[in-house]
């Protein structure tokens, strides 16, 4: 019974300050796992959970990410950091071998230069010296335990987001840690994605590895959890068991999704749909609760023309440029009408790998149909340039990467608003719509700086400054903590209010009953009502 | 599709055609090169990809030699037309058009080389000879830093687009886009090398000792063979070339 309780690793932390800052990101903070337990480390965005989980898996190393004082225990071997040149030193390579670390982005932990999931596993060994035949076992072994052993063949740069996160971890688990720490582990996977890591982990734990779980949501996973430690401004808060522990103030004040307890809300924990009244009483004045607690405001369609329709569009993507001779893609889109009206919101809901955020690309132009039409305020788009529809449609990005470029917040915020509003008001804008998303303050900072829920807010910011008449958000609810869903329902309804439509793309069919006045479903190219 | 080429077969044609019409210096070659390189490169399927590449490097190249050589050549004795201390000479625009068909031939073979190359089996090959893994690492990178950037330049240009950047059809339009994409594209990039730097030190990347490799890639008989010969070819050419420019290029 020694195995169960013996500590695997431990960290004490008394103050880690990243180079060229004042204050530390953490403090007052401790950690341990043994075998085969699993240990949820939760708290809002921006709480310091990234890079407690980078300390620990040697990804931020003492000395040279940052000043650490505080100790790492690992097997029985104490490291002692002072903050001082003399402190040990830690091999990244050595320590990864034990505990591993996977990122929040699971694309970062990809080499990037191998052809197939099968030679991307098999990196970390290579550099390792394994001998060849030992390798082709490993990866035999850890594709089986992570599902991806119909994919060895594939190109990583294909995958889908559930099948990339598991291939993120089968590159970290094939050393065989004693220690896996998973960095929000199920954020944009679907509930079929979300159920194949859930299964992954509790098969790792059975084998003795501890996990270590970091997550803004007390969803079913952290619900599995042994302990809960709860993260909040880089300090710990509370710590204890899940029954102690939910429904607390501490999480609440952390920003944690579905503070009701283990269980709640199931994957789908997303969304104020699955906040209890209890949950949003006191969270944030008066407005905001009645906001939450009141459903949708209906919309009254004027006279006018639909903000959006599209009429009969198709669409495939052609062949794949990278590989001659491939056949063109099965179609994505088929015969698609529907029609949004001033001040509706509709959610298109789907499984991962539907044509969602395709379908959204159709509506300013980044895509176009290969039969039917899209008109936007009643004109036709066809062969007029993106930027030019752009003044009537906000396009939130999946990926807030894949909307951001700007080098600092207000920059970000104020892109092209100048052509559209004049100088004058142009700053005047973006600040007001960094206020709207509780981005006030940070107008100086780069955006790779901010939180990944931050950055979210900054990628809704960047559309709603332009007050478009229609909004198209894709994903919009994947990474925001509390704080952040709250931002979001208020500017949509807002917007709503003011008559621009608002389509919603989700995976969280939960989150879209709550929150739309329709509910669309995307399956085999086809829409209908759901 | 016939027997793949072993990496180091492709490298060896490239360089190899690069020296010898670089040694010849005989236009009439440069040319047949470089058709033969866009002959590839459509059989292949990359053309679409090659060309524009090959034109963003060729076109101010061939532009400044045309300008700086076709206009001001002093040893040219063919005037074709003057204007003030700018002289169109035969001799100047020869010298242009033997020294931008030598480089657009040079440009296209290797643009040809790094766009159908299989990185992954250069990397294992590299892996395999006696050089060190991170400069494979290095090289591969650099190979797929070209498509990286391409695809990062279209996620920025859709991201400014979709807030209201038109981007036109004019060439000026274009430039003027480009501009507004270069600092985004180059922060991005840094970005993203440095996430990806803790990743790899944690995969054990950056330590020292020896590797070994999951890919095979085969290497043919034939390929070795033809790979010494068109190394000793390569290097006949050269000495061809120091010999036939001895006499002239030495004090009498």
């Amino acid at each position: 019974m020694t195995a169960t309780t013996r500590t695997a690793l431990q960290i004490r932390i008394e103050a880690f300050t990243f180079h060229g800052e004042n204050t530390p990101v953490l403090s007052g903070a401790a950690i341990s796992v043994t075998p085969g337990s699993l240990t949820a480390v939760l708290g809002g965005s921006g709480s310091g959970k990234s890079t407690l989980g980078k300390l620990m898996a040697g990804w931020l190393r003492a000395g040279y990410a940052g000043a650490f004082r505080g100790s790492l225990e690992l097997e029985g071997t104490l490291l002692e950091f002072h903050g001082a040149p003399d402190d040990p030193r830690i091999n990244p390579a050595e320590w990864s071998s034990r505990v591993a670390f996977v990122p929040q982005d699971a694309a970062a932990m990809l080499s990037s230069v191998r052809a197939t999931v099968a030679e991307e596993l098999a990196f970390g060994l290579e550099n390792r010296a394994t001998p060849r035949d030992d390798m082709l076992r490993a990866v035999e072994r850890t594709a089986a335990r992570t599902g991806l052993s119909d994919l060895l063949d594939r190109d990583p740069a294909t995958l889908s987001g559930g099948e990339l996160r598991r291939l993120a971890v089968g590159c970290a688990v094939i050393a065989e840690p004693d220690v896996l720490i998973l960095d929000e582990p199920l954020a944009s996977l679907d509930a079929a994605g979300a159920a194949q890591v859930e299964d992954l982990v509790r098969s790792l734990r059975g084998t003795g590895t501890g996990v270590v779980l970091l997550s803004q949501a007390a969803d079913r996973l952290a619900g599995e959890a042994t302990h809960w430690t709860v993260l909040d401004g880089g300090t710990v808060t509370a710590a204890g068991t899940p029954a102690q522990l939910a429904g607390s103030a501490e999480l609440e004040r952390a920003g944690v999704i579905g503070v009701g307890g283990p269980g709640v809300g199931g994957p789908g924990v997303s969304g104020p749909g699955v906040l209890g009244p209890g949950v949003a009483a006191g969270a944030r004045g008066p407005a905001i609760n009645d906001e939450i607690l009141s459903p949708v405001p209906v919309a009254a369609p004027g006279p006018g023309p639909a903000s959006l329709e599209l009429r009969g569009v198709g669409f495939g993507y052609g062949p794949d440029p990278r590989h001659r001779g491939a056949p063109a893609q099965a179609r994505v889109l088929h015969d698609v009408d529907f029609a949004v009206d001033p001040g509706e919101i509709i959610a298109v809901t789907g499984p991962n790998g539907a044509g969602k955020s395709t379908l959204l690309r159709h509506f300013n132009g980044l895509l176009r149909p290969s039969e039917g039409d899209v008109r936007v305020c009643g004109r036709s788009i066809a062969g007029v340039p993106v930027g030019t529809v752009a003044a009537s449609m906000g396009l939130l990005f999946q990926h807030p990467r894949d909307q951001l470029f700007e080098r600092t917040v207000l920059r970000e915020a104020a892109f092209g608003l100048r052509q559209l509003v004049g100088k004058a008001e142009a700053e005047d804008r973006a600040r007001a719509a960094l206020a709207a998303v509780g981005l006030s303050g940070t107008e100086a900072a780069h955006p790779a700086e901010l939180s990944a829920s931050r950055q979210r807010l900054l990628a809704l910011a960047t559309v709603l400054a332009r007050d478009p008449a229609v909004l198209a958000l894709d994903e919009p609810t994947v990474g925001l903590d509390r704080h952040g869903l709250e931002a979001l329902r208020s500017a949509v309804v807002r917007a709503a209010a003011r008559g621009a439509a608002v389509v919603m793309v989700t995976h969280d069919l939960a989150y879209a009953r709550m929150n739309a006045h329709r509910v669309l479903e995307l399956n085999d190219g086809r829409l209908r009502e759901v | 599709m016939t027997s793949r080429l072993h990496p180091f077969t492709a490298l060896t044609a490239a360089a190899s055609a690069a020296v010898v019409t670089t040694a010849a210096a005989y236009w009439p070659l440069s040319v047949a090169a470089a058709l033969a390189a866009v002959f590839l490169a459509v059989r292949r399927g990359v053309a679409g990809r090659v060309l524009p590449a090959a034109a963003v490097i060729l076109t101010p190249l061939c532009l400044s030699l045309l300008v700086l050589h076709g206009l001001f050549f002093p040893e040219g004795q063919t005037v074709l037309a003057q204007w003030g201390p700018a002289r169109v000479t035969a001799e100047g625009l020869g010298f242009a058009l033997e020294l931008g068909t030598r480089t657009t031939a040079c440009v296209l073979v290797f643009l040809l080389f790094s766009f159908t190359v299989s990185v992954p089996d250069l990397v294992s090959a590299l892996a395999g000879s006696r050089i060190p893994p991170q400069f494979g690492f290095v090289l591969a990178s650099t190979l797929t830093l070209l498509p990286a950037v391409a695809v990062r330049l279209d996620q920025i240009r859709r991201a400014q687009e979709t807030r209201g950047m038109v981007v036109g059809r004019g060439l000026l339009s274009r430039l003027g886009t480009l501009r507004l994409q270069m600092v985004p594209l180059v922060l991005a990039l840094i970005d993203d090398a440095g996430s990806r730097a803790q990743a790899l030190d944690a995969r054990g990347f950056g330590s020292p000792g020896p590797r070994t490799s999951y890919r095979e890639v085969a290497d043919p008989p034939a390929q070795r063979r033809f790979r010494a010969v068109a190394l000793v070819l390569a290097a006949a050419a050269v000495a061809g070339r120091i010999v036939a420019s001895w006499p002239a290029g030495a004090p009498s």
